[in-house]
Parts: structure tokens; sequence; C-alpha cells
């Protein structure tokens, strides 16, 4: 657990390093990114998409809990809300230097235009953050409690057992009431991009349910992640069972999440034709990405299925890096084609003209860069890579924070207080103190 | 009133005319243009597609199509993107919040983004210091709304207006006036004598995208013949 300690400090450099690049943006203006006029989105909103999908694990591991009685799930439930919470914040703090005018960010409450997902985004996005906080919050209320901490200050009139109680009853209802928004999380951010006629690469029905597929295979992943880590591995072989629900709860979403795949593609391509000409960028131009976007996560799929790929805490947590970096790429894949896919096109068959692109002004003066362009070969610049790091450790600097500082795996039943007070430096042995599942 | 636009492709000689004139009268920043003109299917403008015998030559002039059913404004978050009482698609440049979902949403590769101070981007490229260009007042709709400044925000999206400093004013918009093949018509689609219903009196019209739904508001005239 203490090297977690370092984690912490590690995360809380990066986020210094990445607001200073933030600053350094806002005062430049966006054109210190890759991002132009024909490519108009880049990383910020891949990596928005990405932690969209990791915050979706936890809700969906506490909400099974309660909902399908997923009993071997139990003690990873404040994990999970934790997981949940950090990455939510994490994504939506990328979103912030996407924006051209930060400064006016509350027009978003005083004009909201609701025919515009990106404002149900907005909605399901912070509502998520509130369940998710409140999930972690009554999860943690009877420890503080216990502790006599200002965090469960208002409960002064209550007695231990109406706090559990309370504790018990909220988080259920949190974990409930979690579940639709987790899903809709997804289906929304996905929705910015389906709703899209101009991009044929974002504009199919299957996006929704391949959002939710791949979160709730990485969102899962960052659990098992953090529960591996959190529990140490002393006490691999006590949560194995929970970890193998976990391996096969991510194998399983996969095994969905290449169905769609393989619907999308046949789709676009089945009829040739203009459909098709976004396949050319996919297999051709961004082939090697897209080998990679398929390849990992198909790796991880067939791995957690075999005894082997369960059976140790490296061989899951490399099966799980493997599937961070292939949703990653995904996420990234949904921009290349989609941008250089310019939707005003045209094929000239008596000049045996095939689907020319209609050029876009780049926006601004960058010599030699033309004026013109029907493609534009994006690649993050440094300054944006630096600024990407902003959700990576505030999410980082959140988990490690609270795991250092609170009890996150408790014994089952909350009625058992001999656990005590919870320590930055607990370790397996108070952990061990638990009387029985 | 339907405010739209008429662009005769038999009529056009890619000159640029309009291109040239919608930047200067609109300040547009370098590396912003409104207004683009090329030659279909071909890589360089002015140059024939097709081979030996069989060569052909079609300018196509390309800016904001209006669109009546226009998915850049119900994409925007924050109503900074709206059609005004005329029809006409405007940009509050005080009200943007530079997410740019309007540039994914558009179909046509029309908007604009400011990406730095276009004061630093005229230095950048190097434009005479002390020249100033475009209609040098800001201009407001009745409803207050920031549609025209000459220079613009740093973070906005920016786009074609119909020139609405002018054509609020009943005075034409600059490619029109500008244009010195007379390829352009401008008017009210509801006054069935407007110059846009007369222009395109006996003519085959077509839109550009019309399979997207997006009923744009400016149509063209094809060639009845390819150039040789
Ligand atoms: S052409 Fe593009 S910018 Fe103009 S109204 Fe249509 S969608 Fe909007
Ligand atoms: S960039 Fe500006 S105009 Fe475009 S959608 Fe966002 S707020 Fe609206």
């Amino acid at each position: 657990m203490k090297r977690l300690n370092y984690v912490t400090y590690l995360a809380a450099l990066l986020l210094v390093v990445s607001l200073a690049a933030w600053g350094y943006q806002i005062k430049a203006g966006l054109v210190v990114t890759n991002m132009s006029n024909p490519f108009n989105w880049g990383l910020y909103i891949a990596t928005f998409a990405f932690f969209v999908g990791i915050a979706a694990g936890g809700l969906i591991i506490s909400s099974s809990v309660y909902l399908f009685n997923v009993k071997q799930l139990k003690p990873f439930t404040r994990i999970a809300s934790l997981s949940a919470f950090a990455s939510i914040v994490g994504a939506a703090a990328i979103i912030l230097p996407d924006m051209g005018r930060l400064d006016r960010l509350y027009n978003l409450l005083l004009h909201p235009n609701f025919s515009s997902p990106l404002v149900w985004d907005v909605v399901v996005v912070n509502l998520y953050m509130l369940i998710t906080f409140l999930s972690v919050y009554f999860q943690l209320l009877p420890d503080w409690k216990n502790e006599g901490s200002f965090l469960a200050g208002w409960t002064k009139k209550l007695t231990k057992n109406q706090v559990d109680s309370l504790s018990a009853k909220w988080s259920k209802r949190m974990a409930i009431i979690g579940l639709p928004v987790a899903i809709l999380i997804h289906t929304v951010t996905a929705l910015i991009f389906a709703v899209q006629a101009s991009r044929s690469w974002w504009n199919t029905p299957v996006l929704p349910p391949d959002f939710i597929a791949m979160a709730i295979a990485s969102g899962t992943a960052l659990v098992l992640v953090i529960a591996l880590l959190v529990t140490g591995k002393a006490n691999f072989l006590k949560y194995k069972s929970a970890f193998n629900t976990l391996a096969h709860i991510i194998s399983g979403s996969l095994v969905v999440h290449f169905f769609l795949v393989a619907m999308d593609l046949l789709l676009h391509s089945w009829w040739g034709g203009h459909g098709a000409g976004v396949l050319s960028l996919v297999f051709g131009r961004y082939g090697y990405l897209y080998a990679v976007e398929l390849i990992l996560p198909a790796v991880t799929m067939f791995y957690f299925f075999t005894t082997a790929g369960k059976q140790s805490r490296s061989s899951l947590l490399t099966g799980s890096i493997l599937l961070f970096i292939g949703v990653f790429v995904h996420r990234m894949m949904l921009m290349f084609p989609a941008f250089n896919d310019i939707p005003l096109s045209f094929t000239l068959p008596g000049a045996h003209v095939e689907n020319w692109k209609y050029p876009i002004t780049i926006g601004n003066y960058n010599p030699p860069e033309p004026t013109f362009t029907d493609f534009w070969a994006y690649a993050p610049s440094g300054i944006e890579i630096l600024v990407n790091l902003l959700p990576f450790a505030l999410t980082a600097l959140i988990i490690s924070v609270a795991v250092t500082h609170f009890n996150f795996l408790p014994g089952q039943e909350q009625k058992n207080h001999r656990l005590g007070v919870y320590t930055n430096t607990a370790t397996t042995a108070s952990i061990e103190n638990r009387t029985k599942n | 009133m339907k405010l739209g636009m008429v662009i005769d492709l038999q009529r056009c000689i890619g000159c640029r005319t309009c291109a040239v004139a919608c930047k200067q009268h609109n300040a547009q920043p370098p590396g912003n243009w409104w207004n683009r003109v090329f030659t279909k299917g071909s890589n360089f403008h002015q140059n024939a597609v097709g081979e030996d015998d069989n060569l052909s030559m079609e300018f196509l002039p390309v800016s904001c199509q209006m669109c009546d059913n226009a998915p850049c404004e119900k994409v925007c978050p924050v109503g900074a993107t709206y059609s005004d009482e005329n029809g006409v698609v405007l940009v509050d440049y005080e009200r943007c919040i530079g997410c740019r979902y309007c540039m994914s949403a558009c179909p046509y590769g029309v908007r604009q983004f400011n990406w730095e101070d276009p004061e630093n981007s005229k230095r950048e490229a190097e434009y005479q210091e002390g020249y100033e260009y475009g209609y040098p007042f800001d201009h407001r709709d009745k409803d207050g709304h920031l549609v025209y400044t000459p220079n613009r925000p740093k973070g906005v999206v920016e786009k074609c207006t119909f020139c609405v400093q002018y054509t609020s004013k009943g005075e034409l918009p600059m490619c029109v006036r500008a244009c010195p093949a007379k390829a352009r018509a401008f008017g009210d689609w509801d006054d069935p004598k407007s110059d846009v219903n007369q222009a395109i009196k006996g003519r085959n019209v077509t839109r550009l995208l019309e399979e997207m739904g997006t009923s744009p508001k400016v149509l063209y005239l094809p060639p009845r013949k390819t150039r040789k």
C-alpha cells in the first residue's frame, strides 16, 4: 500500500506539468496543438471518450452486487465506486482544455441548447460525478463515524447502527440509480459522434452499444487493476474468485465489442461505393493503428478466458494494460478516419475521378503547409501531450490519496468495527483483522 | 424572408475574385477563407480533368450553404450559432465557447476556427505593419448578438454571414457584387420576383449533398455543356 504514496507524488508532479502546459495553451491559443480546420478534434476529445469509458466499470460492478447478487464482487464495491468517480473527474477535466473559450463556459448554463448532444453529455456526466461521489461517501461514512471524522460531522445525532443502516441504504440506492446513468454517459457520449451524418465513420447505430461494451471492458479492467494493487500480493488467492469474475466480465464484453465491430465493418463495406471510402483510410493509411486496436483487446479477451490469463497478478495486469492501450487507440481511431474522409467529395465518371475531396482551409498561416488541404496528417503536438496528462494525473491522484487515507477494502459486514482507525499506512495486516467474509 | 443565393456554374470563370473580395471585406485572418473556389476533380485549380480529347474544367465555389436544416445550429451547445429572421445562419462571436462541434457537424467544410489571436497570425504572415482590412465596425443583430467584428476574438468559430453587415442594410453580399462574370444572384426565396427566383427560371438546379437533408439555401445552376 505504501507504494501508492509514490503514485501520489508522481501524479501531483504530472498534474503541475499539465497545468503549466495548459496555461501556456490558454495564452497562445489552440494554435499550439496540431489540430486544424479540417481536423478540428484530436487527442483531448479521444481522451475524454477514453475516460468516460473507464468510468463505467465502477457502478456496473457495485450495481451488479446489488441487482444481480454477484456476491464475490462485494469486497470491491468501494474500489469500484472510487474508480468510477476518479475517472469521471478525469473525463470532465480533459474537456476543458479543448474549449476555445473556457472563460465563457457559463453559457452552457445561461443558454443551453437542448438539441445538442453536448448539452445532454454535460448533464449526464455531472450527474454521474455526483452519484459516484455520493456512492463513495456513503460507503465510507461508517468508518468516518467511528473515527469521529468531520466528514461524518452531520451524523452527530445518529447512533453508529443508524449510520450503518443509512450507509447501506444509500450505497445501495446510489448503485441502483447509478447503473442507468453509467449506461447513459456512454450512450450520450457515443451520440455526440453518432448523430453526425457528416461523418460516415461515426454515423452508425452500432456506436452507442459499442461504446457501452468497450466501457464495461475497460472500466472493469481499471477496477481490477486498482483492486490488485490495493489488496497486495499476499491476498491474491483470497480474492482470486473476485478477480476471475472481473476477468470474465472483461472478456465477455469484449466478445460483444468484436461482434459489433464486425457488424459495423460489414455494413460499411458490403454495399461498397461511398460507405467504403472511409474504410480505405481505416485499412490503408491508418491500418497499423487499426491493427493495434483490434489485436491488443483480442489478446486480452482470449487470455482472460484461459486459466493462464487469470492465474497470477502479473497475467491479469498484463491483460488489463494491453486492453487499455487497445481501447485508447480505439478512441484515437474515432478521429483519424472521420476527419480525413471529407464529406464534400465528388466522383466524375467521365473524367475517371473517384471521390475527389473538396479542399478545406487549414485555419492558420503555417508554411510550408498549403493554404487548403484535403488531408490532415494529425499527430498531437508536444503541448497537447503534456496538457493531456491532466486526466491521468488527476485520476491517479484521487485514487491514490483516497486509498492511502481511507479503507477501501472493508470487512463485508459493516457492523464489524474492529478495523478501527484506518491510517495511511494501512497494511494487509489490518485487512487480515477482518472477520469472515 | 428567406435569403438565399444562386451560383451559375455556366458563368463562373474560376477567377476566385469572390473569395478575395470576401476575405478582404470580412477581415478574415490569414489561413481562413470563408469562400473557396476549386476546379472540380482536379488537384490544381484551373487544371482540366479527364483524358486526351475528353477534357473538362468545371469550377465550384463553396461557402456556407445557409442550410435550412442546419446541423451546425443543432449541435451548438450554447446557441451561439443560430438562424436569424431572414434564415441566415450566424455565429455570435461573444457567445461561442469554441467547442468546434459545429465544425464536425458541417458537411461542407466551411467553418473556420480562430486558432490564435488574429493580430498574431497577421504578424506571423508578415502582413505589412498597420495594414488593416475589412469592414471596420462591429455589427450586431437586432438582439445585440455580435455577428461581425473586424478583429475576431481568439478561440471562436467563424464562417460566411451572407455579409450581414451589408445585407442587413439592403446591399448585396460582396461575392455577388465583385463577381466579374455575374455568376451569382442573391435575394429572397419567398419573393417570386427576387433575383434568385429569376435566376433559376428555366434552368436545372442542384444543391450540394442533397442526400444529407441539410436543405441548403444556396442553389447551383449546373453548366449546360462542359468546357473543352
Ligand atoms: S453550410 Fe455548414 S456552416 Fe453553413 S449552415 Fe450548413 S452546416 Fe452550417
Ligand atoms: S464552436 Fe462555437 S459556434 Fe460552434 S458549436 Fe461550439 S459554441 Fe457553437
